[in-house]
């Protein structure tokens, strides 16, 4: 079954805002740990809303690992929630 | 007379996303392309795919079959659980994209649509529809990404369109025309036709008819008298022939929700908290289109004696989550033992008319109602689904999901 890991962590997010596929474009995140995660491909950015409340939802990989940042476009923080290191 | 093909220019366009859930996965998670992957509903072992990539089929991976049994034909299969917001992404974007070519566009179900080019401007109607066909695969992958292929079918009708999307998978484009309309028929078997399932082959074999070939030769009044018995045999005969007969919208009749049980032989208490629930998302539904119901009908399937199922007309139109739960419990009392699969549908819908005479009668009760629920519903858009429930359905949430239907997608507007 999935591999995920589900979290909750608060990361530090280095991003582009540019036009094109995604728009905005995480490049990299430092972890809790302190570990910096380099983004080599933004697999996919879709928006999911809570009532009003919008965030996006970017599926990752640094070609380890595939990692799911979500960005809460009310109060601007960045969240990592999924983790799958295996296949 | 007999009816002759249809010889004009084609200008219906099918177009259907590949494997769509599991490429959309593989979308998402490069490190999954090229890898035999599962989508399934449940995150357990014992769970059914609902559908998988290109890579596991080629290996006998099916629709339908338990992850665990897959796992036997192909130990390497990575089964992942639905996430259906991704997929409404996807096909909001597919969508989006085949709007920008007419202004009659038709979603069939979640992975795939139709273009009816006869409606669109002039600029773009002059166009290569086959050139439009490989616009559109270069747009999927610039605007949702590399991963994402899409098969396209061009026809006279909508029904030879899906059947030329359906000739070259994955990622194919063809064009069906009266010139190589036999040669096409020629190469599927009865049962590959869309709309003709084992028991239509029966009935078409009956009367000799064994190859899609002689299905388009046969007599117009044997298929409608003989074999259909209905209009739908003369239906068979223009469709087959590239004549339009689907162009055709459905109002929305009825709305539910299904739910197959997370444990085994739940008692009935049990059963009814998840019936709650699936009504308060039945309610929701029919209020989201602006409806009232005027039935509701309870089916269950069980581990034991097949389906069981009740229905309820009410006198009076409703459409409180309150009153669909009251009418299903009440239907519920005669529901057998051993439930694996549990569905309510609300039935009869029509528009809200607030000035019908049959409301007025009951006016006050039925204002209060309706403030009520319209709070609720108010409040939920605000803050998020299911923020406010009945108490009774407390914790639901964690075994009844959000999941993807196949077939309808009037609710994704």
């Amino acid at each position: 079954m999935n591999d995920e890991i589900f979290l909750n962590e608060q990361v530090e997010v280095v991003a582009v805002f540019k036009p094109g596929r995604t728009m905005c474009e995480p490049v990299k995140f430092r972890r809790k740990s302190g570990r910096v995660v380099e983004v080599t491909e933004i697999g996919l950015r879709h928006p999911v809303t809570h009532g009003k409340r919008m965030m996006h939802i970017f599926d990752v990989t640094d070609g380890g690992a595939d990692y799911r940042l979500e960005f809460d476009a009310e109060h601007l923080t960045w969240r990592l929630t999924i983790e799958a290191d295996k296949l | 007379m007999k009816l002759g093909y249809n010889t004009a220019r084609p200008l219906v366009m099918h177009i259907d996303l590949n494997s769509c859930f599991a490429t959309v996965e593989q979308q998402a998670r490069p490190r999954l392309r090229g890898r035999p992957v599962a989508i399934v509903n449940r995150r357990t072992e014992h769970t059914m795919i609902v559908t998988c990539s290109y890579e596991a089929k080629a290996v006998g991976v099916k629709l339908g079959m338990r992850l665990k049994d897959a796992k036997k034909l192909c130990p390497e299969l990575i089964g992942i659980e639905s996430d259906p917001p991704k997929y409404k992404f996807v096909y909001h974007q597919l969508m989006r994209i085949m709007n920008d070519y007419s202004a009659y566009v038709r979603m069939k179900s979640i992975d795939e649509g139709v273009i009816d080019f006869s409606e669109t401007t002039a600029r773009i109607g002059e166009r290569n529809l086959v050139d439009i066909g490989y616009e559109i695969k270069q747009r999927l992958w610039d605007e949702v990404g590399v991963a994402m292929n899409c098969n396209v079918g061009i026809s006279t009708n909508r029904f030879l369109a899906k059947t030329a999307a359906g000739l070259n998978k994955p990622n194919g484009l063809d064009v069906i025309t009266h010139h190589n309309l036999r040669e096409v028929l020629a190469g599927l078997e009865l049962t590959d036709i869309t709309g003709i399932a084992s028991r239509l082959e029966k009935r078409l074999n009956a009367v000799g008819i064994y190859t899609p070939l002689e299905f388009l030769d046969a007599d117009e009044e044997i298929l409608q008298k003989v074999v259909f018995k209905s209009v739908d045999g003369s239906y068979w005969h223009k469709r087959l022939r590239g004549w339009e007969v689907d162009k055709r919208d459905f109002s929305l009749k009825s709305a539910g929700r299904q739910f197959v049980m997370d444990g085994y032989r739940l008692p009935h208490a049990d059963v009814l908290k998840r019936l709650h629930h699936l009504c308060e998302e039945t309610g929701a539904k029919v209020r989201s289109k602006g409806m009232l119901a005027r039935g509701v009908t309870v089916y269950a399937r069980t581990y034991d004696y097949g389906g069981w199922h009740a229905k309820y007309m009410a006198p009076l139109p409703f459409f409180s989550n309150e009153a669909i739960y009251a009418h299903a419990r009440r239907l519920f009392e005669g529901a057998p033992n051993g439930i694996k699969m549990i569905a309510v549908t609300c039935y009869g819908l029509q528009p809200v008319d607030i000035h019908s005479r049959q409301l007025q009668l009951f006016g006050d009760e039925i204002a209060r109602e309706q403030a009520i629920t319209s709070a609720v519903d108010e409040i939920n858009e605000r803050y998020g689904k299911r923020v406010i429930h009945s108490a009774d359905t407390l914790g639901s949430d964690t075994y009844l999901k959000e999941k993807i239907p196949f077939g309808s997608t009037r609710y994704m507007e």
